[in-house]
Parts: structure tokens; C-alpha cells; sequence
């Protein structure tokens, strides 16, 4: 289960997308961020859809695992859906029983809801997460707020502190996954019970994990230093970020994407 | 010799109190260099002197001609000087391969294209040229050891120090590691200065020192450190198998050996053949071989039947129609090569992988039965059979070892009155001192945490017990330790399972073997069944280098003969091998 879990894994099928400069999918990525937030109307949420659905065709991402990235969001995008449903007391009655009423509003507002979230999990891990590595998303990072480094704002060191911790996400999962089992041979109970107990028996999990996380961070830095670290100063890229045509392009045709939505949005509607 | 390059390096009188003290030494340029000693020697502070990641209080260091309190050369000798860890999962900064291969170049400014170049000649070298665009973690543990080379690689290094980077690799991929050590100190002339605790390995280097307690106590070539099997042990170390096994024929024939004899393998097996075959002046005392206690053939405690798992259905099988019967009071060694599908088949023992395919049966006492097809039984699983997973110190959470190895029994509901009793009883069989009960875990030195870790398992007082990689990670010392609390563990009426890549301590403690490859089970049977045939599993060194030494002596003799299985340890083959040689002579007086 921990194992499925998309936040920072990379998966190269070679795609454009993958090409694609990672400064020009995280100002996109923004971008398309708000547009969603935008989106009031039926017919834009459709175009919204099928924006998504061609970043998406346009990755190589299997389906199976776009599948994965979506399934934890799902009940909190169901959750989303139902309150909306039930809140919106306006609009004609689409369905009644007793006191429970729904109106038509509460259903496009909740379907409005529901549909948003999946979308920016998609284009999230498509634009990003998927598609582009840790190490080059902090890369972009950086250069995107290298102007901040004028105001004293180290931008180098919290570009590579995100990498790294991004990199650790699947080792310590892997090592929650260990201390679990071995709680569970033990004796720990993490399934049933009171919530309080149950809150308690992850302190069965988190102490061993905290204690491997500094002895990671430890022997990382140790092994950082052996390897000549010394700050962003002089540093090489084996993959310097280079903005060319076909990145522009690229962009001009994901801002379009963006631009269909808005136009159906405020001048259809 | 008239080395004068810059890389010679020269340290003398290093002071560090107190993990090195008052250390003289000197590495040439492109040896390869091994030192050798108990954890918590100061094998690593010293290595880390080096590589200026820590700097001594006094004393003076030179590497490569630069003295490491010179500021100006700071940089110098840490370009020129790369380190491998022990563990992968520490040392790997990139998420992808080829990044991570890029790091150290990047640091020290190296401009495209040479980068490039670096990075995919390394790539190359090591093997793994094809998974430059591959997740780092997605790597197997050996191939996480070859980048960590191929980092390193990239560097250009002239110094190549290794922290215990075999420790967490099976026998494969540790010869594999090795080899691409070996071919890069041999092409580029690259020095090589390893920190280990694999005798075979440190054998093959060209000098070694041996550090305790943060002093030099030994210094000198291999064989010369191997000719005094006391001082060795002495020092926490062990004899590698082969010259293990020759100095045991020399010691029943009475012959005193030379460093002449252990300069490599191939003088060993001259010598060893020699021994053998000079008159036989072991006493017939001597020579009766160690009797073993047999265990019921037919008293099963454990029954895993037709077991197949996958994580999801279609998914590639990761254990395939495992049968396996487990005798009672046996120890029962699981080997095989990592991914193999060993941790997932103890996972099945007690029930915290339900079998979807198959099933584990336990017959904990005469005519009980508890099945994991049987859902409610789940807890008795739980109860019966204790699961220790590899490096256990790192579950650790209480404040202290007494309520630690407490916990489990806590959980199970044991009252609280018979609780005290079990957790004295259960640090007393690991062996750890009832003082340190109420200090905290963390404090522990490492070989008493997992001590601390074993028994909070032993505790709850299960009738088999399961270990995965018991010793990895401990030195010679702590691995002799650990094998003998296991012995006593057994005699005590504990059934063992231990999962194990280390094939001679397989050989040496187990009483049946179950070699294990592709999730599939390929042989169950003792030691001397599964290694004595010809077949595809790894040989302990032992029965290779046995091996070696019998074909040598009949070849000497002229005739074949019958030695039987090969020995257990290095003594009772020295037993076997003189006892066939002695029968055949007095066999041929009578014809």
C-alpha cells in the first residue's frame, strides 16, 4: 500500500513532455493551477478534461499508473463530491427522500469540485512528478528564484535540500514498511482498537523511524562531503536546463491548452 | 623503492583520542591496502582522517604529498581521494543513476562535455550503462554498490578508500564489487585502502593493518599477519577458510608452517597436499571425528505446503510451490542470493503475509495443530513463532531495554507478574548483562542493541524462531557470538530458521539447508548433501578450497580415494582428510 504511493517517482518513457524544459511545465503548471480554479462552467470543465486527458496521452504515462496516483485521492474527492451535493439547497430538486435533498446545483457543484482535484492530481503528476525528476524540478527551482538569491534568500541549498528529501521518500518508506512488519511480529496492533491506541502504536513506528532518518542524514552528509560538496558555488550541471524553440513551443501549446479553457469559460458562458 | 610520485602518502603519529591513538603507518602508491579490526576500532575514524572528513588533534597526516593541515591542499587531496560506504542507501544524493554518477564531478566544476564523458565511461565500466536513466532506488543492493563506484570512478580518484562496502552483499555480488576494484587498481594504478571484515578479501590485498582500540597491533603482508592463528583471534578476527584449514592440518601433523606457504591459495593447497600426505602423526584421539546430534526426521514442527505468492494477480510470481518440512529442534538454514524471495517466505511463518496460495502449517506441541488457513489463528502464529528481522537494533523505541524486550509481551497480554521473569530470562540467553537492562537502547553499543532487539523477540518465548541475516554487519567476533547464542537457543529446545548469503557459517552451524533461487526452492537437505553435489549453488569457501586440497593429494598418491563429505569447519576436514589418507595407507600395508 505505502509502496503505490506516486509522490516522487519518476517514470521515463521518453515522452515530449519528459523533454520539455521543467521551467516551462512549472510556470505552465501554475498556470493551469489557477485556470482550474477558474472553471465554474459544465462546458469547461469538459474542455478541462480533455486538456488533461491529452498532457496526459502526450506523457506515455500507462494508464495503470496514473490509475495509482489517483486511487488515494479518490475518497477525498468522493467526500468532496458528497458535501458538496447535499450543501447546495438552491437549483431544481433532483432527488428527495424524507429531509435529504438534492438539487441539481449540488450536483454540478460537487461533480465541479470533485473533477477539479482529480484533474490537478493529474496534471501534477504529469507535468510534473512523473515527468520530470526530483533533481531537475529543484533544479528549475532554483533557477526560477535565482533572483531572490540578491535579497540573500539561499535558493541553492533549499533547492537541494527538496532533492534530497524527495530522494528519500521511497528509501524511508521502504524502512516504514520494515519497522511495521517487525511491530506486527511483535505484537503491535495497528488495524484495530481505539483511535487513541492506535495513534499510540505509531510510536512504535515513528521513534525507530526518526532514529533512521538522522543516521541517514548523518552518513548523507558525510558521503556529500567525501564527494567535495561545497555549496552551488562552481558547480557543473551533467544536464544544464537550456530553453530552446521546441521548449517554447511546447509551452505556447500547454498555454493554449489553458487559454481554450478560460475563453469557453468567460466568453461561451 | 624509488616511488617518488606526489601520491605517496606518509602518516606518522596521528593522535586522536580516543578512537586513534599514537597511529604510524605508510601506503604506497597504488597498493592495495587492507585494515583489518573489531567494530569500534577506529578503523573508520582513521580512513576518515584521511580523506580530511575529520582532522586529527595531533600528528601529522600526508597524503599524496600534502599534508592534510595544509589549507591550500585541502581540496587537493579530497579530488583525488573517493569513499565507499557501507551502506548504499546513504552515499546515493541523485534520484536518477546517471545523476547520482554526476555529483561529484559537478562539485569540482567539471565542464561539459568532458561530464558527460565521465559519467557514461563509468557507467560503462561498472556495468550499469544501461540503467543510467533508471530510479537509483529501484537498484538491487549490489548494483547500488556499483554506482556508488562508478561515482566514484568519475572522480578520477588516485585513493580509493572502501568503508566495509562488501558488508551488505551477497556472495555474487560482492566477487563481482571486487573484481571491478581489483581491475580498476590494476589499469589505472589506483590505490586501494579497504576496511573489512572478510578474511578471504583482506587476503588477497598486499598489506594489512590491524587496528584495536585505536592503536596499530599488527602490521604486515597477509600471510605474515595470518602465520599466528593466536594473535589473530586475539584480535577479534578469523583465519580465512583456506589458510583456516591448513593451519589445522599442520597443527595435528606437528609441521610448522612459513609465510612462504600462505603467500596466495595456490601455495596453500601445495602445502596442504604436502601435510597430508607426509606420515600421519595425529593420534587416533585426534582424528575421531565430532559426533552430531541427530535431530527426529520425522517429528515435524513446521509445514509450509505448495506456497505461491505474488503481490497481485498476474503480478510475476515471487515464491513458487514452496514445500518444506521443518523438524523439530533442527536449524534450518534459508540461503540464496538477495531477491530470492527469502525474506517474503519467513514473512509467510508467522502470518504476516497471509498465503493466498498454499498454506503454513505449526504443530507447536503433540497433537495441536494451527493452520493459517484457519483465520482466527493468526495471533497464535503470532505467538509461536518469533520473527527476527535483519538489523532488528533498528526497531528499538523504548526508553529502556527492560521495557524494550518487554513490549511484546505486553501486547500478547502476558500478566504482569510473570512478566519480569520472562524478560530476565530472555536477556540472560542473549547474553546481555542484567545492569544494562535499565539503561536506554540507544546507548548500546551496536552488537548489544541487536542482542537487546533478539531478545524482546525471545521473550515472548516462541517455539521456532526466525532470523533473517542474524550477523550481518557484526565483525568476526560478534558473528562467532551470535552463532553460539543461536546454538544455545537450540539446545535449549528452540527450533531455529536463519536466513543467510554467507555460505561457509551456513555450512559451519546449520543442520539442513534449503538454497533457495527465483522463488523457487532448488535443494533441501544437510550441508554436506546440498554443497558436496555437483550442482549450480554457491560453494562455501571451505568445501571449494577442500575440494582443491583432496584432488591435489590424490594426485600425489596416484590413486583416488575416499574422503567422504567434506567437514563442517576447517577442523573437522583436517580430521576427514587425514583419517581417508591414514585408512588408505593402512588398506594398502594390508594388501
Amino acid at each position: 500500500m505505502l509502496k503505490d504511493i506516486s509522490l516522487g517517482k519518476f517514470i521515463d518513457t521518453g515522452s515530449v513532455l519528459h523533454r520539455t524544459d521543467p521551467r516551462v511545465k512549472i510556470v505552465m503548471y501554475i498556470v493551469y493551477l489557477v485556470v482550474l480554479f477558474m472553471v465554474k462552467s459544465p462546458a469547461a470543465i469538459i474542455a478541462a478534461a480533455v486538456v488533461t486527458l491529452i498532457q496526459a496521452v502526450s506523457a506515455k504515462i500507462p494508464p495503470k499508473v496514473l490509475w495509482t496516483s489517483i486511487l488515494p485521492i479518490l475518497p477525498l474527492a468522493l467526500f468532496i463530491f458528497i458535501l458538496n451535493l447535499f450543501a447546495a439547497k438552491d437549483g431544481d430538486v433532483v432527488f428527495k427522500w424524507s429531509k435529504i435533498v438534492v438539487t441539481s446545483r449540488g450536483l454540478w457543484q460537487g461533480t465541479i469540485m470533485a473533477s477539479r482535484l482529480i484533474f490537478l492530481i493529474i496534471s501534477t503528476s504529469v507535468l510534473l512528478t512523473l515527468t520530470t525528476t526530483p533533481l531537475k524540478i529543484s533544479d528549475a527551482l532554483e533557477s526560477l528564484c535565482g533572483w531572490m538569491k540578491v535579497i540573500k534568500v539561499p535558493v541553492h541549498e533549499m533547492a537541494m535540500m527538496m532533492s534530497i528529501a524527495l530522494r528519500f521518500i521511497p528509501t524511508l518508506i521502504e524502512e516504514t514498511d520494515k519497522i511495521m512488519k517487525a511491530q506486527i511480529s511483535r505484537g503491535a496492533d495497528y488495524d484495530t482498537g481505539t483511535v487513541i491506541s492506535r495513534v499510540k502504536g505509531y510510536i512504535t513506528v515513528l521513534i525507530p523511524l526518526f532514529v533512521a532518518s538522522f543516521k541517514h542524514a548523518e552518513e548523507l552528509a558525510v558521503a556529500m562531503d567525501a564527494r567535495c560538496y561545497r555549496g552551488g558555488e562552481g558547480r557543473t550541471k551533467l544536464n544544464p536546463l537550456k530553453m530552446t524553440g521546441r521548449d517554447l513551443v511546447a509551452g505556447g501549446i500547454l498555454l493554449a491548452g489553458a487559454a481554450v479553457i478560460l475563453v469557453i469559460e468567460f466568453v461561451i458562458h | 623503492m624509488s616511488y617518488t610520485y606526489k601520491n605517496d602518502y606518509e602518516g606518522s603519529d596521528i593522535k586522536l583520542e580516543p578512537a586513534v591513538k599514537d597511529i604510524s603507518l605508510q601506503v604506497e602508491a597504488g597498493s592495495y591496502t587492507a585494515i583489518l579490526g573489531p567494530n569500534g576500532s577506529g578503523k573508520s575514524t582513521f580512513a576518515k582522517l584521511v580523506d580530511i572528513l575529520e582532522t586529527a588533534d595531533s600528528g601529522e597526516l600526508e597524503v599524496f604529498g600534502v599534508n592534510t593541515k595544509d589549507e591550500d591542499g585541502f581540496w587537493d587531496i579530497r579530488e583525488n581521494c573517493s569513499y565507499i560506504f557501507q551502506n548504499p542507501d546513504n552515499q546515493i544524493v541523485g534520484t536518477i543513476v546517471e545523476e547520482d554518477v554526476a555529483f561529484g564531478p559537478e562539485n569540482i566544476g567539471v565542464k561539459l562535455p568532458e561530464l558527460r564523458e565521465r559519467v557514461d565511461k563509468a557507467l560503462e565500466y561498472v556495468g550499469l550503462k544501461d540503467k543510467a536513466k533508471m530510479q537509483a532506488a529501484q537498484l538491487s543492493g549490489g548494483q547500488k554498490q556499483k554506482l556508488a563506484i562508478a561515482g566514484a570512478l568519475a572522480m578520477k580518484p588516485k585513493l580509493l578508500i572502501m568503508d566495509e562496502s562488501t558488508a551488505m552483499l551477497d556472495p555474487k555480488s560482492r566477487d563481482e564489487f571486487l573484481a571491478i576494484i581489483d581491475k580498476m587498481q590494476k589499469e589505472q594504478g589506483l590505490t586501494v585502502l579497504t576496511i573489512t571484515h572478510d578474511m578471504t578479501e583482506a587476503s588477497a590485498c598486499e598489506k594489512i593493518f590491524v587496528i584495536e582500540k585505536g592503536r596499530i597491533v599488527a602490521e604486515g603482508k597477509p600471510e605474515e599477519i595470518f602465520l599466528d592463528p593466536e594473535k589473530v583471534r586475539r584480535a577479534g578476527l578469523e583465519l580465512p577458510e583456506h589458510i583456516s584449514l591448513i593451519t589445522e592440518l599442520a597443527r595435528l601433523q606437528r609441521v610448522k608452517l612459513t609465510k612462504e606457504d600462505l603467500v596466495s591459495r595456490s601455495s596453500c593447497l601445495i602445502k596442504a597436499a604436502e601435510i597430508a600426505c607426509s606420515p600421519v602423526k595425529a593420534t587416533a584421539k585426534e582424528l575421531t571425528a565430532a559426533r552430531r546430534e541427530e535431530v527426529d526426521p520425522d517429528d515435524i514442527i513446521l509445514r509450509i505446503k505448495d506456497l505461491t505468492y505474488r503481490y497481485e494477480k498476474g503480478a510475476p510470481t515471487i515464491l513458487e510451490g514452496i514445500d518444506l518440512d521443518v523438524r523439530r529442534g533442527e536449524i534450518l538454514a534459508i540461503a540464496g542470493r538477495s531477491g530470492c524471495g527469502k525474506t517474503t517466505l519467513i514473512s509467510h511463518l508467522n502470518g504476516l503475509i497471509a498465503p493466498v496460495e498454499g498454506s503454513v502449517e505449526i504443530y507447536p506441541e503433540e497433537g495441536v495443530t494451527i493452520s493459517s488457513k484457519v483465520k482466527k489463528d493468526k495471533s497464535l502464529f503470532r505467538k509461536n513463532v518469533g520473527l527476527v528481522f535483519q538489523y532488528p537494533e533498528y526497531q528499538l523505541f523504548e526508553e529502556t531495554v527492560y521495557k524494550d524486550i518487554e513490549y511484546g509481551l505486553k501486547m500478547n497480554k502476558t500478566p504482569e507478574d510473570k512478566r519480569k521473569e520472562l524478560v530476565l530470562k530472555a536477556a540472560k540467553s542473549v547474553g546481555l548483562d542484567e545492569d544494562k537492562l535499565e539503561s536506554n537502547p540507544f546507548e548500546l553499543s551496536g552488537g548489544q542493541k541487536r542482542r537487546a532487539a533478539i531478545a524482546g523477540v525471545i521473550a515472548m518465548d516462541p517455539k521456532i524462531l526466525v532470523l533473517d541475516e542474524p550477523a550481518s554487519g557484526l565483525d568476526p567476533r560478534g558473528r562467532r557470538e551470535m552463532f553460539s547464542l543461536i546454538k544455545n537457543l537450540k539446545k535449549q529446545g528452540t527450533t531455529v530458521i536463519l536466513v543467510s548469503h554467507n555460505m561457509d557459517e551456513v555450512a559451519r552451524y546449520a543442520d539442513r539447508v534449503c538454497y533457495m533461487e527465483g522463488g523457487k526452492l532448488i535443494r533441501v537437505g544437510t550441508p554436506e548433501e546440498v554443497f558436496g553435489e555437483d550442482n549450480n549453488i554457491p560453494k562455501p569457501l571451505l568445501y571449494d578450497f577442500a575440494y582443491d586440497v583432496r584432488s591435489e593429494i590424490e594426485k600425489r598418491k596416484g590413486y583416488k580415494m575416499d574422503f567422504g563429505p567434506v567437514g563442517r569447519n576447517a577442523v573437522e576436514e583436517a580430521v576427514n582428510i587425514l583419517t581417508a589418507v591414514l585408512d588408505h595407507e593402512e588398506a594398502s600395508v594390508d594388501a
